[in-house]
């Protein structure tokens, strides 16, 4: 059941993505803090930290390693 | 009569602009004067620069800063300058030239006497500097192409990365697809575990990423994306200890590849109130066994047009590699104690401001950003870290 719900809700938001809309509607997402991604320096500052604390650096398409030799 | 005073008004009229336009060719008005001169001089967009320091505390089994058989003391501290300079080239290139420092003090390669010190022999210091350049060309409206490349020195280390990227976006923009490819190749010394060095080694890291991105409605955004990094090589710092049954201590002993797999959900969600959520979870595997779950939430509220407060929690849950141990026979053909790699959970909670103001003179406004996080893991690992953030947009 619970997984049923799970599929019509990603099935909602796929329906509801294929809609187009329209770039005078999307003032609220130009906001900053709105952006998916952090400032870069920001980024860097997050990303070094949990790389070298965890062992689950990597993998996302961002450089791993390069530095402190802990990876 | 009467038709004089506007038959005069009518030329007059007529003849001031053409006067003003017509006998002067430099005075026709152009689109680059309303658009701007498309020129390929240098022009500087944006200069940024973010110091952040960090104050750690803890214990690990690969420390060498305590008992023989430890665990011994992960205490360090770093301070992290970083700037980072936009620069643009007409309308369609875009240089970002970045450059992140870390001087580090670090319990475990400072427990020797005297300092035999993985990171710096010189000094109780390390200081590590990068120097990356990204090159971005946009070739329409909807397309753009970018190439980095970029420089790691450490005093025992030298890195040198360089990648490519491709960005399209679809159905007026609702949709971005996005692809990457990067190298790195790193070149370290290698290190008994007494902390005398043993030549130099090598290893190289080679990643891929596909991502998409979604306009779900005038105030949702969506991103999925995909990653995966192949490392070969000598894949530890080669200074960390193992315990050993023997009573002893030994080296690291890991496998000379590793593949990593991430995936990544990403929503953006703007609030009635004038605020924001954003939550972003991932999931990463790899065949050393690790498997982690990531999840991440921040909650963002506007205060005034050009001010707004945010705060996060970050939870992190890990199982380790089957060859994580903290007493490791001495014939173990794989062993690592290093509690990085153990199965831990870990949590963030931070806080930040973000405000942007006006100011008189070249630049048009001033970005700045104040910033606090909390890191803590159940296996004893603890860090504060401040941060701040002042930035110059031209």
């Amino acid at each position: 059941m619970k997984s049923r719900l799970a599929l019509l809700i990603l099935l909602a938001f796929a329906v509801e993505g294929c809609a187009a809309v329209p770039q005078n509607r999307r003032a609220r997402l130009a906001d900053p803090m709105m952006s998916l991604d952090d400032e870069p320096l920001e980024a860097h500052r997050r990303q070094k930290l949990y790389d070298s604390r965890e062992g689950a650096a990597g993998g996302d398409g961002m450089a791993s390693g390069g530095g402190c030799g802990c990876q | 009569m009467r038709a004089w005073p506007f038959f005069v008004l009518v030329l007059v009229a007529y003849v001031a602009p053409s006067r003003a336009f017509g006998d002067d060719p430099s005075s026709v008005i152009v689109d680059s004067d309303v658009l701007g001169h498309d020129t390929m001089r240098p022009q500087v967009a944006t200069v940024t620069t973010r110091l952040s320091a960090y104050s750690q505390y803890g214990t690990g089994y690969q420390s060498k800063s305590g008992p023989l058989l430890g665990p011994g003391s992960e205490r360090l501290t770093v301070l992290q300058p970083q700037a980072e300079v936009v620069i643009t080239q007409g309308n369609r290139l875009t240089h970002r030239i970045w450059i992140p420092i870390d001087i580090i003090t670090a319990a475990s390669p400072n427990s020797w006497q005297p300092a035999v010190d993985v990171m710096s022999g010189a000094s109780r210091k390390t200081e590590a500097g990068s120097l990356q350049w990204t090159t971005t060309y946009k070739a329409d409206a909807s397309s753009q192409v970018s190439a980095t490349q970029g420089l790691h020195l450490e005093n025992p280390f030298r890195s040198w990365n360089a990648g490519l990227g491709v960005q399209h976006a679809f159905a007026d923009q609702n949709t971005v697809f996005s692809a990457g490819f990067a190298g790195i190749l790193d070149w370290f010394d290698r290190f008994y575990v007494t902390g005398a060095r043993n030549g130099r080694t090598q290893r190289s890291s080679t990643m891929g990423s596909v991502g998409l991105t979604q306009v779900l409605t005038p105030t949702t955004i969506v991103n999925v994306n995909y990653g995966l990094t192949v490392q070969v090589g000598e894949l530890g710092n080669t200074w960390n200890a193992v315990p050993l049954a023997s009573g002893e201590r030994g080296p690291e002993l890991l496998p000379s590849e590793r593949i990593r797999h991430a995936m990544v959900g990403r929503m953006a969600q703007f609030l009635p109130w004038n605020g924001a959520v954003r939550l972003h979870y991932r999931l990463y595997a790899d065949d050393w066994g690790i498997l982690a779950h990531s999840i991440e939430g921040r909650l963002m509220q506007r205060l005034t047009p050009r001010l707004y407060i945010g705060a996060l929690y970050r939870f992190h849950t890990q199982t380790g590699p089957s060859f994580f141990t903290t007493r490791a026979p001495v014939d173990a053909p794989l062993r690592v104690a290093d509690s990085d790699l153990a199965p831990l959970d870990s949590h963030t909670i931070g806080a930040k401001l973000v405000g942007d103001a006006r100011v008189n003179g070249m630049a048009q406004s001033l970005h700045y950003e104040v910033g606090y996080d909390r890191y803590f893991r159940t296996n004893d690992l603890r860090m504060d870290i401040v941060t701040c953030s002042i930035g110059l947009r031209f």
